[in-house]
């Protein structure tokens, strides 16, 4: 189960990740900065990955494979048939796509949704382009508000549009998402940023449409610790940030359930995002933001061999 | 009870307040902005378990606790608690006055009334006195200042309705005395009726003793739809020559919703001759008018019924009718009369609808002993006055009760002797020099005039007389008529029983143009009925009067007193319901109290005759008008005048210091109801806090699972 998951990284420094402190910074590039390279510091690894056609392993053929990666020396040692496995090619495509919903405006800490979900985006930009990768970003709602397609000059710009993202509108995923895979012609890797407030089905049908264009995509699933903990006490009318809508709660009586189909409602996204071999990870926004960095690498690392 | 500051009440709706907040959700107030509803709009039963109400005994003790608050702030107090109260200061000298008239026969308002009585009585103590007094148009004191508290219950249990109206003035009258009698310290008078308005006047001049508690009972009903006959009119007529009647009976509704078809019979002699429908709207009225019956017979009974309704004693009026008799009447023309003397005179005295004059003139001055026992009025038309014989004849039928009639003109002549005869002495013809002379003066207050008392009655003045007779008015005369000159035109002077009248103008158009003005034929009718002492027969009366069978002054409406009642023979009177009243020869008067409705029979005793004298009683119809009066205006009328000004809210009047206690125990009430809340407020307390308590134990326990897992 994904909710809730504690970082399992140590070593780094998070001084500098957590988002109380970033939120200091007025800056985003050097919020980027500061995150990445405090990040990597302490990561004490090369931020350069799948620079080279680095061999990485064999295994054994298997029908349909190119039969042009066969390791034909091999063969004639051992009379079977392998492929080799190479670590990453060269520069890759990285898209962030920010859902700037209404909703993304939450946040009982020290930061929203759409703060997290903007330094994210800026970390993992900026890191991106620091290993040459043509970043690009798409911001939506109901529809796709902004769209910087990907280059490895758009940092600048994609600071900005973060910057000047404003949540006001009821978002869905579909339609963007659908639009947005049209547009990207190259494949890469898609980062999307979102709360994911649809049933299940309706959100693996949208991201589904990424991935079958062979997009690597890796979702972000922000969540506030309200949204997470739903620790309200005193009966109180709730309005839907979106709809406008009000509903009169008594959390102690509804909290238990709550709770039960937040974690239903993660837990199926999980399965079917593992399912369609997509990175999922719910991330806690009161937490700072190496688990997200972290998981990005680990997801990256993955990415990066080649099957 | 009653509320001294029922504005107060208006608090109450603040119960439903927390309740409507709590069931329309609408909490504006504490509004919780949420990224998305999705997950909690799938728990719609929490969604109901928000309106729900989960603590009823919590919501119950709270609303309750309020109320009560509401409730002593609007200061409740009780109202008829005097008499409890009075009770325990002494003996007290209680006077019930009930109300029996007959419009307390409406529905079971009788059966309550006596109830009422009842309980007063039963609530006495043995020290206790109380006097039940009856009130209708008069009073009864049945039992006076008594303790013997079963002889007041026999008393109320044998009493009955009467046919009486409502007048207030004599019993409270009666009351007062009662208590103003007796030396108790408390005293208090208790007025069960209906209280209806027409009995009350406002100036009956009653106050009850300082100290008196007046307690009014209202005997009501919520609507009181009645029709009553009003009223009957009976036209005398003349057919193939047998006297008829016309009954006409009007008939009115008082309150109702809607039009009512009831059904009127005419019955005579007990036997039903007509019966109609008629149509009644809601306070409304209609007119009825019955076929014709022949009246052929002395004291003929009829009776006009209504179909019943809840006020069954005005659905019915009686009357007695007999035939008509003719007055009989003497023209005297003297030999040589001129001609068509009395052509006007005849002729205005044949033009009656009910023939009720017959004429005979006759050319001769003689008048035997056998014409004037046929004769009711004399008239002497311009004629010499009888000597001798005659004259005294003619004297001693006026003096029986005859009338005489002395027209002058040219051939009168005053003679010796007339002096003790005529109201005056009459002198030689005179012209009006000035022009015609015109009545410049009617004695309006006598019979021959009353008639023409009212605006367009009658006008004399287009009269105009050109001769006339001087006329020197004697002391015993009196003078009814005057010309515009002052001289007299008619002139009366009384003879024992009967009386004279002088006109001193002819009674054609030769002096006078009298006889061409329509105001000639009801003058002479009038002055013929004066004459001949003739008096409308009263066809009923009403309950409650009281007939003086010895009086002929009276009697001469009812009967014929020479035949009937004689006050040398005994009478016996049989009542409608039955009974009878003895009505011994006496020289004084004979007084028959007709108090029940019906047919009075008047007879000697022992004796059957075929038709003997009746009267009919009727109930007084204003009594049927049910409106009631404000109870506590008459009980502030009557109220002891330093307690005046002092009414509770039903009217009760007490003095100072019972008024005091009273008020004080009375409004009393509002501490139990604080302290009651108190209670509740404190019960109510302790009930949430443990409730509070065990419920943030749960959420407590709800948040450490959530934390631990």
């Amino acid at each position: 189960m994904a909710v809730r998951e504690r970082s399992s990284f140590h070593g780094a420094d998070t001084q500098f990740l957590d988002p109380a402190v970033l939120s200091r910074i007025g800056n985003l590039e050097l919020l980027a900065r500061t995150v990445v390279d405090g990040f990597l510091q302490g990561l004490h690894r090369s931020p350069h990955l799948g620079m080279s056609l680095e061999f990485a392993e064999h295994r054994e053929y298997m029908p349909g494979d190119d039969i042009r990666r066969i390791d034909w020396r091999l063969f004639a040692r051992t009379d079977r048939f392998y492929v080799k496995l190479f670590e990453a090619e060269t520069a890759a495509d990285f898209m962030v796509v920010l859902d700037i919903s209404k909703s993304m405006s939450f946040g009982t800490h020290t930061v929203t949704k759409l703060d997290y979900a903007r330094y994210l985006g800026a970390a993992l930009s900026y890191f991106s382009q620091k290993q040459r990768d043509r970043v690009g970003i798409a911001t939506f709602d109901h529809e796709i508000v902004d769209y910087i397609p990907p280059s490895t000059r758009h940092l600048q710009r994609i600071l900005h549009t973060l910057v000047r993202a404003q949540p006001g509108r009821p978002g869905t995923l579909r339609d963007p998402l659908m639009r947005l895979g049209d547009n990207l012609h190259h494949r890469g890797i898609i980062l999307i940023l979102s709360d994911f407030y649809e049933e299940p089905e309706s959100v693996i049908g949208a991201v589904r449409h990424l991935r079958a264009r062979g997009h690597d995509v890796i979702v972000f699933h922000l969540l506030d610790p309200a949204e997470l903990d739903f620790t309200y006490e005193s009966a109180a009318s709730f309005r839907d940030l979106e709809s406008g809508t009000m509903v009169p709660i008594v959390p102690d009586e509804l909290g238990d359930e709550y709770r039960a189909l937040l974690a239903q409602h993660t837990a199926e996204l999980e399965r079917l995002f593992t399912g369609s071999r997509i990175d999922y990870t719910v991330l806690d926004t009161s937490k700072p933001l190496d688990y997200a960095l972290f998981r990005y690498l680990s997801s990256r690392e993955q990415m990066a061999r080649v099957r | 009870m009653s509320l001294l500051a029922p504005l107060f009440l208006l608090g109450l709706l603040g119960l439903a307040v927390p309740i409507i907040v709590h069931l329309t959700e609408r909490q504006r107030r504490n509004v919780v902005d949420f990224p998305s509803l999705m997950f909690l709009r799938k728990i719609p039963f929490r969604s109901t378990q928000r309106r729900r109400i989960h603590h009823w005994a919590l919501l119950s003790i709270r609303a309750l606790a309020l109320a009560l608050l509401v409730a002593a702030f609007a200061r409740p107090f009780l109202a008829n608690t005097e008499v409890a109260i009075g009770s325990t200061l002494g003996p007290r000298e209680v006077v019930v006055v009930l109300d029996r008239s007959y419009s307390l026969g409406y529905g079971n308002r009788w059966d309550r009334a006596k109830n009422q009585a009842r309980q007063v009585f039963q609530g006495l103590d043995a020290s206790d006195r109380a006097s039940l007094v009856f009130m209708g148009r008069g009073a009864e004191a049945l039992l006076r200042a008594t303790s013997d508290r079963d002889r007041l219950l026999a008393a109320l249990d044998t009493a009955s309705l009467s046919a009486d109206g409502t007048l207030y003035g004599p019993a409270l009258k009666l009351a007062q005395t009662i208590l103003e009698e007796s030396q108790f310290p408390n005293r208090e008078a208790v007025i069960i009726s209906d209280f209806q308005r027409t009995g009350w006047k406002g100036d009956e001049g009653v106050t009850f003793p300082p100290g008196t508690v007046v307690t009014p009972v209202l005997i009501s009903d919520d609507a009181t739809p009645n029709a009553t006959v009003a009223s009957v009119t009976l036209r005398r007529d003349f057919f193939s020559g047998q006297e008829r009647m016309t009954a006409t009976a009007r008939v009115v509704r008082r309150g109702g919703d809607a039009p009512a078809d009831r059904t009127i019979m005419l019955e005579v002699d007990g036997q039903e001759v007509q019966t109609q429908f008629v149509r009644l709207d809601p306070t409304g009225s209609a007119t009825v008018t019955f076929e014709p019956f022949t009246l052929s017979d002395l004291y003929t009974r009829g009776s006009i019924r209504l179909g019943s309704d809840a006020l069954a004693q005005d659905n019915e009026l009686h009357f007695v009718l007999s035939p008509g008799r003719a007055m009989r009447t003497l023209v005297l023309e003297g030999a040589t009369p001129r001609p068509d003397a009395s052509l006007y005179l005849r002729t205005t005295l044949e033009i009656s609808e009910e023939e009720s004059f017959q004429v005979d003139v006759r050319r001769s001055t003689s008048l035997s002993a056998a014409d004037l026992a046929a004769t009711d009025v004399v008239v002497l038309n311009d004629t010499r006055f009888p000597q001798g014989a005659t004259a005294d004849r003619l004297r001693g039928f006026v003096e029986a009760g005859g009338g005489l009639l002395l027209v002058l003109g040219e051939r009168s002549a005053w003679q010796t002797g007339l002096d003790e005869f005529l109201p005056g002495r009459f002198g030689p013809a005179r012209d009006h020099t000035r022009g015609a002379a015109r009545l410049g003066y009617l004695d309006y207050t006598h019979p021959v005039f009353e008639l023409f008392s009212g605006p367009r009655s009658g006008d004399f003045a287009r009269a105009r007389f050109f001769r006339s007779r001087d006329l020197e008015m004697g002391p015993e005369g009196r003078v009814l008529a005057r010309f515009d000159d002052g001289s007299v035109a008619l002139a009366e002077r009384r003879l024992g029983e009967g009386y004279v009248l002088v006109w001193t103008s002819t009674m054609d158009a030769f002096w006078n143009d009298l006889a061409v003005q329509p105001v000639f034929l009801p003058f002479i009718h009038q002055m013929m009925r004066h004459l001949g002492g003739y008096r409308e027969r009263v066809p009923w009366f009403t309950a409650g009067q009281v007939l003086d069978l010895a009086d002929p002054e009276g009697m001469v409406f009812v009967a014929d007193r020479d035949r009937e009642l004689a006050p040398d023979v005994a009478q016996v009177a049989l009542t409608p319901g039955g009974g009878s009243v003895a009505l011994p020869a006496t020289d004084g008067p004979r007084f028959l109290e007709l108090e029940e409705q019906g047919f009075y029979e008047i007879r000697p005793p022992g004796t059957n005759p075929e038709r003997p004298f009746a009267v009919a009683v009727n109930v007084d119809v204003t009594e049927s008008e049910l409106e009631s009066m404000d109870p506590a205006e008459l009980a502030a009328a009557v109220a002891p005048r330093e307690t005046s000004g002092d009414l509770s809210a039903s009217g009760e009047l007490l003095t100072p210091d019972l008024q005091a206690r009273n008020q004080e125990r009375r409004q009393s009430l509002w501490r139990l109801l604080m302290v009651a809340a108190l209670v509740l407020l404190l019960a109510e307390t302790a009930i949430s806090n443990w409730i509070s308590r065990a419920a943030t134990m749960r959420f407590e326990d709800g948040r450490s699972y959530v934390q631990s897992t």
